[in-house]
């Protein structure tokens, strides 16, 4: 107890003497101060407005406060969540997406650790000294005492020559009889590294994670930077929605929904996965 | 001054000491306001140092003493990521490197001035059982040279706080606390 006592008096003390001697410059331009605080600073922010969970000046509200996750605080926030320069998100579909996120039976909440939505990376590295775009696409992961963001899947156009091929064409194959020659004719297969591709299953999807990785060991693929960072939701029944930031001048800034789509089925959701994955299979 | 503020920041921890579940080492939210708090005056103290690094009329000892002090508010290997508005590339700094290049610039006066905003996530756990949070600031910079060349930007930094629960020993009982620690810190210019 006489501890803590101690450490109050100290706190307040201290306190006092850092407050006036710790103070750095401030700013006083309310114009710009107005606009810092419009701006959504962090996907954390995002997640709180999108919810109702802070108040004008980002500061957390109770979760017993009256405020907290009201319908009235959401709608006033959500309004100002859109992209405003993107025309392409019609006026009636964010009026439906409100709807159906705030009047529904139960109002749908953003969880950070809900799963179902996941970032989208892009990336510079050097691929034997020439700069090459890679994408990763992470998603958090749950682990020992906490989470953590992993590599899902990895997108890089430079990857997608080594496994292209026509299955139109016949092509080459190895002939249904070549396990009676103990498959001697795979020596003519691996001769011509261009088309030893075509030997692959109809099934075969090229694994761009795995080749990512492999280089990286190998050390001919060296990270130089991050160019974008946008992130993708299906996390509310029935919606996509992209989260991308911007950075102009004006109130509607930070991170902000850029695209958002109505989900009419699962198939759909799925198709629109795979889109975004640059799955082709 | 610098063991001082340790002490304070020490003993500030132990007043949330008693706000702890001590068998999972989790925060309660109630008192996760004041780990916000620390984590701020550790903000507050960098943001100072920053100013005095860039000022101009900071003699070089006193820079490099500041230098010494602002380091020891960072968890080992953190670094600076920064970008500009017309260069997007993000370059990675090493804190000290950092400085020194702030230290470096070649203007005559330096104006470094923070805006009285701040946001602060929530926290979240690590696999290591450490607490990450996120607490976003903004720099006005202004700098002159004596033929007339001025150049100011408005940056935007994104400091990463690492919050540990750690034991030490004062006068022979075990005293455990919440310690805060900086992180990797990315800096955008923004178009404020």
């Amino acid at each position: 107890m006489i501890y803590v006592r101690a450490a109050i008096f100290f706190s307040l003390v201290l306190g006092l003497i850092s407050t006036t001697s710790v103070q750095a410059q401030l700013v006083s331009d309310m114009d710009d101060e107005s606009r810092l605080y419009a701006e959504t600073k962090q996907v954390n922010q995002f997640f709180r407005r999108f919810n109702g969970e802070e108040n004008d000046k980002g500061d957390r509200y109770d979760t017993k406060d009256r405020q907290y996750q009201s319908v009235k605080l959401r709608k006033k926030y959500l309004s100002m969540l859109f992209d405003a320069s993107n025309a392409g998100i019609k006026a009636d579909l964010k009026a439906q997406f409100g709807k159906d996120v705030l009047e529904g039976t139960k109002p749908v909440i953003l969880d950070f650790h809900g799963g179902n939505w996941f970032a989208e990376v892009h990336t510079t590295f050097l691929y034997n000294n020439k700069a090459q775009t890679i994408i990763l696409f992470l998603t958090l992961e749950k682990d020992h005492l906490g989470s953590k963001w992993v590599i899902d899947k990895v997108h890089a156009d430079m990857f997608d020559p080594y496994f292209k091929r026509d299955t139109t064409k016949v092509g080459k194959f190895l002939h249904p009889l070549s396990h009676e020659l103990d498959f001697m004719n795979l020596r003519k297969a691996f001769q011509n590294s261009d088309s030893v591709s075509q030997f692959a299953g109809k099934r075969f999807v090229a694994d761009h994670l795995s080749v990512f990785l492999y280089e990286i060991k190998k050390g001919s693929l060296k990270f130089k930077t991050v160019d974008e960072v946008k992130f993708h939701f299906f996390q509310i029944p029935g919606w996509y929605f992209e989260l991308a930031e911007f950075n102009r001048p004006g109130n509607n800034n930070g991170w902000l929904i850029s695209n958002l789509v109505s989900l009419k089925s699962e198939s759909e959701r799925n198709i629109l996965r795979k889109y975004l994955y640059y799955e082709t299979k | 001054m610098h063991a001082i503020k340790y002490v304070y920041a020490l003993l500030l921890s132990v007043c949330i000491l008693g706000q702890v579940s001590a068998q999972k080492g989790e925060i309660s939210p109630s008192r996760k306001q004041a780990i916000d708090s620390l984590a701020l005056e550790k903000v507050r103290d960098l943001s100072k140092y920053i100013s005095i690094i860039g000022n101009k009329k900071t003699p070089f000892s006193e820079a490099q003493r500041v230098m010494d002090r602002a380091e020891e508010l960072f968890a080992p290997d953190s670094e600076m990521g920064v970008s500009s508005l017309n260069r997007k590339e993000v370059n990675y700094y090493k804190v000290r490197k950092y400085f020194e290049r702030l230290m470096a610039l070649n203007y005559d006066r330096v104006s470094i001035e923070w805006y009285d905003i701040h946001y602060i996530s929530d926290l979240e756990r690590q696999p290591d059982g450490r607490y990450v949070g996120v607490v976003t600031v903004y720099q006005r910079f202004e700098g002159e040279s004596d033929d007339g060349l001025k150049y100011k930007d408005t940056t935007k930094k994104d400091i990463t706080i690492y919050v540990e629960r750690k034991k030490t020993q004062i006068q022979g009982r075990i005293i455990e606390f919440w310690d805060v620690m900086l992180g990797d810190i990315r800096v955008t210019e923004t178009s404020a």
